[in-house]
């Protein structure tokens, strides 16, 4: 799907509320444009002494109609953008949740597609429909000059390219003094960061104001630069306040002359400035086209993780059996090369290996984290592909090195039994330490990386599958704390992949899967292999 | 500063009003930050009263051309249809001083505006960093939205401050302009123009009032849909793996939603408002129309009838479309994210006490909890380290080792119990008598000098020299140039940003050094080098050992298990405590093969 395609269909998710503020602001455009001819009109009866209402009582009307439509089209701009905004924020977190670790973007460039592009995005219906309708003033406003009076136009066309001119001035005047000053405002953030990361130094030392005054020393400089941006702006606008009157003065002139003529009523010389005004209203018309093109550009950052498939769950359920993991003539990612792997039912594997040797991209297929390019993972003689959705994650567990926790408290965030598994993985003391202990947010507790792991290992043990994968989920502990949680470990009857780096993980296994180029090198018990010194260099022995 | 001394007053008044980031959101009422941004607000303008004036006198000339357009369409109108060109160009001709009068006055209004609205960014951010830098030093943690602060929220402060006091000024003279115009024309129109005028004003007011909620609602929505989305696009990887993605979805969905139907109920607002425009803007037109027949028996010549309708026209109307679509949200939003900034809490500086004492750390039946609920950290510990002792303290992480070091450094006050220095409570102590080197090295953007003398301003090349070489930093310095040579953090390794720290608190005049895992980034050889340096160096260490080597290498060891402690010479408590025999065994058996099993 490309970006334009995006934004056609962003344009069909206004519904009813894009067809309303099609219809209200051509409306209101209509309207806006008969004004001043009414008006004219109505002027000119006046002022010729008829009594007759007509005029008046259309221009009351109009009002009435312009004001209404402008209500609606206010209305509808807002609904219907939030009702897109709505639609495709749903759409594209959910998208990306089905996607999962697939999707492949940094956290930060997600957040902000999911966030801004979408909101961006979803202004395209009406910044579609409002530019088609910004066009219809300035244009009627032109073309009614010329039926009223042809020098008139020509006055205003010879007036029109100042106006242009001066608008194009401002974008290319302000680009480089706000680039200088968001250079300055970023030397500052950059002085904070670094302080607020060293606050344990700065706390002991005492250099808190000190700090403070090195953080600011660029002030000055992002003052002198602000003051700059204002001086440019009054440049520009000094130029606009001018430029915009005197073309007034010029169609006043002319308009003046033929009303001295007979060539114009009076209020054929009202409706002339005003006319003359509409059609120097380009403002609108350009707002409009920069909001379609940020439309588009926020659909392009959409369209891309749109496009891409997720990962289909198939419709099998599992039967019991023991866990046994397969992998069979696996390859992924360039770096799994045709490999092949039987982790026995209730078995305890250790995989170890150099780092970027695929350890973790195992772990990931083994839960169906990602999905081996060729050959295929079976649980229990059923290909992971095929195993349905809840039948499949009901029976892997997964820990990592560095664990993302969900839920408003710790407890809920390990789920299950959580005082029992906090226990197993030894995290049940420094959660006791915590403000509120297990009702703790998980965002307002203070922990350390080895903290973290441990928490994530508790919601491992929580999880009641028969398959549980250890990604490296000890690497931050003590070594005392390892080894608590090895025993626990070790007395888990569940089928467990545990990749590792530390000697002592894998001698507790029952056997070592040794990677070397993409492949399984050895698959043995860790004594068998340990004389082996290429194996002990794997260890960085 | 002002906007402390206005913040400490509001303070003073309400002192809930202060309360942390987190609660702020949830505890205080609207009526608290349209309060204090009043109040901050109207301090600003205070301390630039000269440039308020200013400011004004420059715009009124910038309203000029409204004031003089009705006029120069009436009298060349007139002049016109009379047949009297030279005095219609003349009108004309007053009409275009007018609008370069008008154009000197608008450009010539921004720099009092400068004026006003830099030095009070100045403020906002100042306020930001040293909230920031005193928050972060209070409580130990770095506050991830002091950069969204800094960056963002000032600005959009800086930009609707400006607005404002743009859109207010404009519509001020704008109207003032039209009015006296209209007045000069012919008085009795004003009869006509002023009710509807004042009574769409009051609509708009009514209605700005009543979507002061639903636009915080708003703001409050976009907010928790951000933090959402960062969760969750960081945790993907779990989400799948622990199978949730319905339940986030739906979570996240639900933020969706609310967000949206805030969004429609400020839509159907936002509606409202072309009511108040309609009152205040056209219906004034309608009425000169309506009563024009009778302006005309009264008087009026056509010139004057087109002069007052072009008042309205190009005066009345735009002034009140630019006020009623400009100021809705943005002063709502001004006021809530000025809020925002202003909740950093500034920590006015206490002045810490400072006495000079001695460098004996004495720690008296020291007890230390996280919380009222929590179970302490630290459980009725007793230590004394004498000046010239050499402490390692071992245990397993998170046992609270970096607790007992920061309770030491006099930065954690004890629950009970009590930490003195050379007999004075820790708190209070001369910070410069003992340095704690913490994990993170701290390291920061200027010359390997300045980075060194960090503890000891002034102090002499030679010193900075000496402890570079103790420490074993000398490859470091001379990749970087020398004492003069610029350090950027980023490029260094962690092992590097460790080695500076090192030799910064080893040039420190302090008699007490705390290593809390300070060396944990160095290789095994590097590291016993640093801690022999120091150890050598005058005056008492206390390591927090990332390897138990350091403890072999103490001259006494801490053992923290949470609930019990042990202290001891090495030999000793390899045989007396089983944890401390436990921790020395794992460590030396690691690099070998273990025992079969």
């Amino acid at each position: 799907m490309t970006a334009s395609r995006l934004v056609i269909r962003t344009v069909r998710y206004g519904g009813v509320w894009a067809s309303l503020l099609a219809v209200t602001s051509l409306l209101e455009a209509g309207a806006t444009l008969l004004l001043p001819a009414v008006l004219g009109r109505a002027v000119d009866g006046v002022l010729g002494g008829s009594r007759s209402l007509t005029w008046p009582l259309v221009y009351a009307g109009l009002v009435a109609v312009s004001m209404t439509c402008d209500a609606l089209t206010d209305l509808s701009i807002g609904t219907g953008t939030a009702a897109a905004t709505a639609r495709l924020r749903h759409l594209f977190t959910r998208h990306v949740l089905r996607l999962g670790p697939s999707a492949g973007l940094p956290a930060g460039d997600l957040t902000s597609r999911a966030v801004t592009a979408t909101a961006d995005t979803a202004y395209a219906p009406s910044a579609a429909i409002l530019t088609a309708t910004a066009v219809v003033p300035p244009l009627g406003g032109v073309i009614a000059l010329i039926l009223l009076d042809p020098w008139l136009a020509l006055t205003f066309g010879l007036g029109l390219p100042a106006i242009v001119a001066l608008l194009r001035a401002f974008v290319r005047d302000t680009s480089a003094v706000v680039g200088r000053y968001l250079e300055a405002q970023g030397r500052i953030a950059t002085r904070l960061v670094e302080t607020l990361a060293g606050n344990r130094t700065v706390a002991a030392a005492g250099t808190a104001e000190r700090e403070a005054a090195r953080v600011l020393a660029p002030l000055p400089d992002l003052a002198a630069h602000g003051h700059a941006t204002w001086r440019i702006q009054a440049t520009i606008s000094g130029r606009g306040t001018l430029a915009v009157p005197l073309l007034r003065v010029a169609v006043l002139a002319v308009a003046g002359y033929e009303l001295s003529r007979g060539r114009l009523t009076a209020g054929g010389l009202l409706a002339g400035t005003q006319y003359a005004g509409l059609g120097a209203d380009i403002g609108p018309v350009i707002a409009q086209l920069g909001r379609l093109a940020r439309a588009r550009a926020g659909a392009a950052r959409l369209a891309p993780v749109l496009d891409q498939a997720p990962p289909a769950y198939g419709p099998a359920s599992l039967p019991d059996g023991p866990g046994l993991l397969e992998f069979r003539g696996v390859s992924a990612a360039s770096v799994l090369d045709g490999l092949d792997l039987v982790v026995p039912g209730g078995g305890a594997v250790a995989v170890v290996g150099r780092s970027g040797g695929g350890k973790s991209l195992l772990a990931a297929l083994a839960g169906r984290l990602a999905d081996p390019d060729d050959g295929e993972v079976l649980l229990d003689g059923v290909p992971l592909t095929s195993l349905e959705h809840g039948a499949l994650r009901d029976a892997v567990g997964y820990a990592f090195a560095r664990p993302a926790l969900f839920g408003d408290t710790i407890a809920e965030a390990i789920g299950g039994d959580a005082e029992t598994a906090a226990r197993a993985a030894c995290a049940d003391a420094f959660i006791r330490r915590l403000p509120l202990g297990y009702r703790t947010p998980p965002s307002e507790a203070p922990m350390s990386g080895g903290e973290l792991q441990r928490l994530g290992l508790a919601r491992a043990f929580a999880h009641p599958g028969r398959v549980l994968i250890l990604d490296d989920a000890t690497s931050s502990l003590d070594t005392v704390t390892e080894t608590q949680v090895g025993d626990v470990l070790t007395r888990d009857g569940r089928t467990r992949l545990i990749i590792a780096h530390r000697v002592g993980t894998a001698a507790r296994a029952d056997l070592v899967a040794w990677l070397d180029g993409g492949t399984v090198r050895a698959c043995a018990p860790h004594r068998e292999l340990w004389p082996d010194p290429e194996y002990r260099e794997v260890f960085g022995e | 500063m002002t906007i402390r001394r206005v913040l400490t007053a509001a303070l003073r008044r309400r002192p809930h009003a202060l309360c942390g980031r987190a609660r702020s959101t949830a505890r205080c009422s609207v009526s608290d930050h349209r309060v204090r941004a009043r109040r901050v607000l109207a301090a600003a303008l205070r301390r630039r009263r000269r440039a308020l004036v200013m400011f004004g006198l420059w715009s009124a000339l910038g309203a000029v051309p409204v004031l003089v357009f009705g006029r120069s369409v009436a009298g060349a109108t007139d002049a016109f249809l009379a047949h009297r060109t030279w005095p219609a160009l003349a009108w004309l001709g007053a009409l275009a001083g007018g609008a370069a009068v008008g154009a000197v006055g608008a450009a010539r209004a921004y720099g009092p505006l400068a004026a006003i609205v830099e030095p009070f960014r100045d403020a906002l951010v100042r306020h930001v960093v040293r909230g920031a830098v005193h928050e972060s030093v209070r409580t130990g943690r770095a506050d991830d939205g002091a950069v969204a602060r800094l960056t963002q929220q000032v600005e959009i402060v800086r930009d609707t401050f400006s607005g404002l006091l743009s859109i207010a000024s404009g519509f001020a003279f704008t109207l003032a302009g039209a009015l006296i115009g209209l007045l000069t024309l012919m008085p009795v129109t004003l009869l006509l123009v002023v009710p509807p005028v004042v009574a769409g004003l009051g609509l708009f007011l009514g209605l700005v009032a009543r979507s002061v909620r639903r636009q915080r609602e708003l703001i409050l929505a976009e907010e928790r849909i951000a933090e959402s989305a960062t969760a969750l696009a960081g945790g993907l990887r779990d989400i799948t793996a622990c199978g949730t993605e319905e339940a986030v979805a739906a979570s996240a969905g639900r933020l969706i939603d609310l967000q949206a139907a805030a969004a429609r109920s400020m839509a159907r607002l936002a509606a409202g408002r072309t009511v108040a425009l309609a009152v205040g803007g056209r219906l004034p037109l309608l009425l000169v129309l309506a009563a024009a027949p009778w302006l005309v028996r009264r008087g009026a010549t056509p010139g004057v009838v087109l002069g007052s309708l072009t008042y309205v026209l190009q005066g009345l109307s735009p002034a009140l479309a630019t006020v009623i679509r400009g100021v809705g949200g943005s002063g709502l939003r001004l006021a809530v994210t000025l809020d925002r900034v202003m909740s950093a809490a500034e920590v006015p500086p206490v002045p810490r006490p400072s006495r000079a004492g001695g460098s004996e750390l004495a720690l008296c039946r020291v007890t230390y909890a996280y919380g009222p609920d929590a179970e302490p950290v630290i459980d009725d510990l007793s230590l004394r380290v004498p000046e010239g002792d050499h402490l390692a303290v071992v245990g397993p992480s998170g046992i609270g080792k970096s607790t007992l070091s920061r309770l030491a450094a006099g930065l954690l006050a004890p629950v009970r119990g009590s930490v003195t220095l050379g007999g004075v409570p820790a708190a209070e102590a001369d910070p410069s008598v003992r340095a704690l080197i913490p994990q993170e090295a701290y390291v920061f953007g200027g010359t390997f000098r300045e980075n060194l003398s960090y503890l000891r301003p002034g102090a002499s090349d030679h010193a900075l020299d000496h402890a570079v070489a103790a420490v074993g930093a000398t490859p470091l310095a001379e990749r970087l140039g020398g004492l003069g040579g610029t350090v950027d953090p980023a490029a260094l390794s962690a092992g590097e940003r460790q080695l500076i720290a090192l030799a910064r608190a080893y040039v420190s005049p302090a008699r007490l050094v705390i290593l809390d895992e300070a060396t944990c980034h160095l290789d095994a050889t590097a590291e016993e080098r640093a801690e022999r340096a120091f150890a050598a160096r005058p005056g008492a260490l206390v390591v927090i050992a990332h390897r138990m080597t350091s403890a072999r290498r103490a001259r006494r060891v801490l053992v923290l298990d949470g609930t019990r402690a042990w202290l001891g010479a090495h030999e000793d408590l390899l045989e007396d405590c089983p944890l401390y025999r436990e921790l020395h065994g794992h460590w030396t058996t690691e690099g070998q093969a273990p025992a079969v099993r």
